[in-house]
């Protein structure tokens, strides 16, 4: 309020004696009772005038405050309301699923039963802090609903390769296998399809449950369409085309030359500044980004223009109203997403394998990046680059299984070789840890504040939790403990957020069936059950 | 770990792990799932005992309680590294003996003396002290005071202090069961009986050849040993020993077992070791911009020689979008403590600092760190300064992890300086130079992955 009193000339003058007019205090008159008066009328002036603008900046400030409170709260509610949308939308997209699984035939004789999936839970043990809008009964959501559903998808996926490395670029017509039902050997229900597409048979599949493949009927198709999967596979290696077409159209194209190599270590040096804090730290990184994309796109260094559709999950047609509905787009544009892509997986390999909580800002950089409405092509997002990189890095989330004790079984759980070596143990555990990290800070994004839309909602997160959790207990990994792990770790709250009580079932199963079925007890799976009880410690969230 | 195994064994016996023809592997070795999976073969790996991180254990077969083992997992520590495996049992054996521990940074020494303190301390007795760490600086004691809390975070009733300027209060005093601090605040507490050592069963020495060798602390150290209990066990850690320090040691810590290592075996071979040839010393403030282009880096640590360059490289480097968080001797405690909180939560990625902070301080995503002047000690800085050198790059590459660092070399002094290093400890630096930055880019990705996959990868670190 000091500063509410305005025009110090005026009340020097007079408040202030020892500054007035030499004069002033010479004149005779100075001490007459008149003079005295007339000083202290004039500083009682003063005085009342200090105060009424004091009373007004006063009052001002009360209804600036009372203005903000009011808008604080519409934003709160505002958040209310999309949260709640957003929750809504889940819960139908759920009961789809859950309408879907429904099929599945009998089970077949089942020695031991692999997959904990009906499991009637008593109304999750914490509610979900989020308000549930239209509470669903969650007895229903809490049944085999959501793991049943993808359980079956999941089982072929690791089929399809548990007979060697990835064939690579397989367009994979095999059919929508499915749902032998959580196989009695797991190794086996897949053996029909490993042999089909790779015509190597392994023989520690039990014939038996192997005919039982044909017979059964095909799932619905789901949003998991998993004998296509490997798409991405054949994503991953188109792009490592587009790598080398990039260096020769730089031979020969001068402009592409000296702005490519800019961009690409600007992206990387972006990508690496991103840091934890406040919202809106990181936003002249963001800019930037979006600005080399941009400028890529406007393609004045005249990159030629290729067909997208290779880098793209499913063949697209032009939608209207889209922004970008050519059939080609630059070469230069792709290529820098590519980078964009290599950048954000590098620093999840990187940097939150030693400290996973780093992969945070880095989702919330892709999914604002590639969900920019001026980078979708025919109304979708480009984020398949981003999967197909994720698919090949680290196979568990999209369901790939093997044993870490065999060459193959390595090959398929994403353990990276350098130069024709295993890298350590140490070494793969720590990058699947900052990519179980990084693939949840892209997947548990919540776009209901923006008007763009989500390039990689939580349903995907909740299928590759599903994948991982209903591997039957005698292939369970070291690997998808750890990437199970960081996949939880640090992002149960947001879970909860999306799937409410669903998602403490689905962490029950994970920190505690899952752990408790793993034939042998190593670090790995302890860990998930210290992260269940670290969880309990912190949170109060009780699973067990 | 078995990783850095793989760089450090020669390449005769590193032979590439074969992948057998699938009729062979069938009659092979212990085939568990698959009879036509291979199973991978890693006992070159295995038996090369001589990695600092090669294990064959797990630290529930070390003997340590639930709680602690819990608390190791919920870091993501699975197995113990050679320096835990090798030491803790002679550590936490009765009757207690003393221990003179020597191994290079980032090989969990800190961890190491940690899960000592936590297998010897009476948790019945929360506020009795019952164990001693010293560091050289508070940086150190808060870093170390922070490890013990989240080791320690399934005890019940742990109470971990640090013994700090401003952090014990006059009215209770010491009330913990372990105590982190620096020497001279111990010593104070302890004269004015704030402090009760009468229990005390073990003393901790951390970064032990600095505390050691100089004048005020060692001086200090030596004080504040007088006062404890006679019987109390002793450890010194530190990733250098110098001879005289080393002998000192022997008198501080007597009949102590040992545990050292030779001089050339102490650069960590995961960290790709470059240089980068600068024009003059003014462009170097723009050589360190483009650095950040070249490779995915997390966190990096920029060492510098005066705060004046330190305040100038923060400048120009926020004027490129990075957060910074400058650090030299200009900030007093706690200013100092928020720097580096800034640095270690991750709301900064880049640390420029003089030499306080070349010792110790673990923040396992450095990824990069750069000699912006390259480490001088001596009469007018004249000398190369090794063990500096040592320690600083020792802030990446944490755990067996990859690591970079590159030194900025613009006239003959600097580079003559940085050879000597290099001879020193027989390292092969890499050469980078600014003209190109397409070609240094390819070069430096080219050495951070051969890094990774080369066993002979700095040669000359072997067999002498």
């Amino acid at each position: 309020m000091q500063r509410a009193s305005p025009s110090p000339a005026r009340s020097y003058d007079v408040a202030s004696p020892h500054r007035a007019d030499l004069a002033e205090i010479f004149n005779q008159d100075r001490n007459s009772p008149a003079r005295h008066r007339q000083i202290l009328e004039t500083s009682r002036q003063e005085h009342t005038r200090i105060r009424e603008e004091a009373e007004r900046v006063l009052q001002e400030a009360r209804l600036k405050e009372e203005r903000d409170r009011v808008l604080e709260q519409r934003r709160k509610e505002e958040e209310r309301i999309k949260t709640e949308q957003e929750l809504a939308a889940e819960r139908v997209r759920l009961n789809e699923l859950k309408a879907k699984k429904i099929e599945i035939p009998p089970l077949l004789p089942d020695p031991e039963p692999p997959k904990p999936a009906p499991k009637p839970t008593p109304p999750a043990a914490v509610p979900p802090a989020n308000k549930v809008d239209e509470p669903k009964p969650t007895s229903v959501l809490n049944g085999a609903g959501p793991f049943g559903s993808t359980a079956p998808t999941a089982q072929p996926s690791s089929g399809l390769f548990s007979a060697k490395a990835p064939p690579a670029p397989t367009p994979s017509p095999s059919p929508p296998v499915p749902a032998v039902a959580p196989a009695a050997k797991p190794a086996n229900s897949v053996l029909g399809i490993g042999g089909l597409l790779n015509g190597t048979s392994q023989t520690n599949g039990t014939a038996g449950t192997t005919g039982a493949v044909p017979a059964a009927p095909p799932v619905a198709p789901t949003a998991l369409a998993v004998p296509t999967i490997d798409r991405y596979t054949v994503i991953h290696k188109n792009l490592k085309g587009l790598r080398k077409m990039m260096a020769e159209q730089a031979k020969t194209n001068r402009a592409l030359k000296e702005r490519m190599g800019d961009m690409r270590r600007e992206l990387r040096k972006c990508i690496g500044q991103l840091s934890a804090g406040a919202p809106g730290v990181n936003r002249s990184q963001q800019t930037k980004i979006t600005n080399l994309l941009r400028e890529a796109l406007a393609n004045q260094v005249q990159s030629q223009l290729i067909d997208p559709s290779d880098y793209v999950f499913e063949p697209r047609q032009p939608v209207e109203g889209a922004a970008r509905n050519e059939p080609a787009l630059p070469s230069l544009f792709i290529y820098l997403l590519n980078i964009f892509s290599k950048g954000a997986i590098s620093q999840f390999i990187n940097e939150a394998s030693a400290r996973p909580e780093t992969a945070d800002p880095v989702g919330v950089c892709v999914a604002a990046t590639i969900s920019e409405p001026d980078f979708l092509w025919r109304g979708k997002s480009m984020i398949d680059i981003l999967l197909a990189k994720f698919r090949i890095v680290c196979p568990v989330l999209f369901g790939y299984r093997g044993s870490e004790k065999t060459e193959q079984g390595r090959a398929r759980l994403g353990w990276w070789k350098d130069s024709g070596r295993w890298i350590g143990e140490q070494q793969h555990m720590d990058r699947m840890t900052g990519l179980g990290a990084g693939f949840a800070a892209i997947s548990l994004r919540k776009f209901a504040a923006s008007k763009k839309q989500n390039p990689y909602p939580a349903r995907h997160y909740w299928t590759a939790m599903a994948r991982i959790v209903n591997t039957p207990a005698v292939e369970i990994s070291n690997t998808q403990c750890i990437v199970l792990k960081a996949m939880i770790e640090n992002y149960e709250g947001k879970f909860i957020d999306a799937y409410g009580s669903a998602a403490v079932v689905a962490l029950r199963t994970a920190l505690v069936e899952f752990p408790a079925r793993a034939p042998t007890k190593g670090a790995a799976v302890h860990s998930l059950e210290v992260l269940a009880t670290l969880l309990k410690k912190n949170t109060g969230l009780t699973l067990g | 770990m078995a990783d850095l195994a793989s760089r450090i064994s020669k390449p005769e016996e590193g032979a590439a792990p074969q992948v057998d023809d699938p009729t062979e592997g069938a009659n092979s070795v212990g085939i568990v799932e698959n009879a036509y999976d291979v199973e991978v073969k890693l006992a070159d790996l295995q038996n090369d005992a001589e990695s600092p991180l090669f294990s064959v254990q797990s630290f529930e077969q070390l003997g340590l309680p639930k709680a602690i083992n819990d608390g190791l997992l919920a870091m993501n520590f699975k197995k113990p590294s050679k320096i835990q495996e090798r030491a803790l049992p002679l550590m936490i054996s009765d009757p207690p003996t003393n221990m003179i521990a020597q191994s290079q940074s980032g090989t969990g020494k800190t961890a190491a003396f940690v899960l000592t303190c936590l297998a010897r301390v009476d948790l019945a007795k929360p506020q009795q002290p019952q164990a001693l760490l010293l560091a050289p600086s508070r940086e150190l004691a808060r870093q170390i005071q922070g490890v013990v809390q989240t080791i320690g975070q399934f005890c019940e009733n742990l109470i971990v202090q640090a013994a700090i300027p401003g952090e014990v209060s006059r009215e209770t005093g010491v009330r913990a069961s372990i105590v982190v601090g620096t020497p001279g605040t111990v010593m104070d507490l302890i004269r004015r009986r704030q402090f009760d050592v009468s229990q005390l069963k073990l003393l901790v020495i951390d970064e032990a050849d600095n505390m050691l060798d100089q004048q005020g602390l060692g001086e200090q150290c030596v004080r504040v040993k007088t006062l404890l209990p006679k019987t109390i066990q002793i450890l010194l850690f530190s990733a250098t020993f110098p001879d005289n320090v080393h002998r000192f040691a022997q008198q501080f810590a007597p009949k102590a077992n040992e545990i050292k290592l030779r001089h050339t075996e102490l650069t960590v071979k995961g960290i790709s070791q470059m240089y980068m040839d600068c024009p003059d010393e003014g462009k170097k403030y723009d050589v360190l911009c483009k650095l950040y282009g070249l490779m995915t880096i997390g966190s990096s640590v920029i060492f510098v020689r005066t705060r004046e360059s330190a305040n100038e490289i923060q400048r120009r480097m926020e004027a490129d979008g990075h957060k910074v968080s400058a650090l030299h001797g200009a900030f007093e405690g706690q200013n100092r403590d928020a720097l580096l909180d800034d640095f270690r939560s991750g709301r900064s990625k880049v640390l420029i600092t003089t030499n306080v902070l070349a010792r110790g301080i673990d923040v396992s995503s450095v990824s990069m760190v750069i000699n912006y002047d390259i480490p001088m000690k001596g009469p007018n800085a004249g000398m190369p300064d090794y063990e500096t050198y040592l320690h600083r790059i020792g802030r990446t590459g944490r755990f067996g992890r990859v690591g970079v660092s590159i030194s900025f070399v613009y006239d003959r002094r600097s580079y003559e300086a940085l050879s000597d290093i290099a001879n020193h400890y027989g390292i092969d630096l890499v050469q980078l130079s600014p003209d190109d930055w397409d070609l240094t880019e390819k070069k430096v990705q080219d050495v951070i992955k051969s890094s990774r996959a080369r066993p002979d990868y700095a040669p000359n670190a072997l067999g002498n």
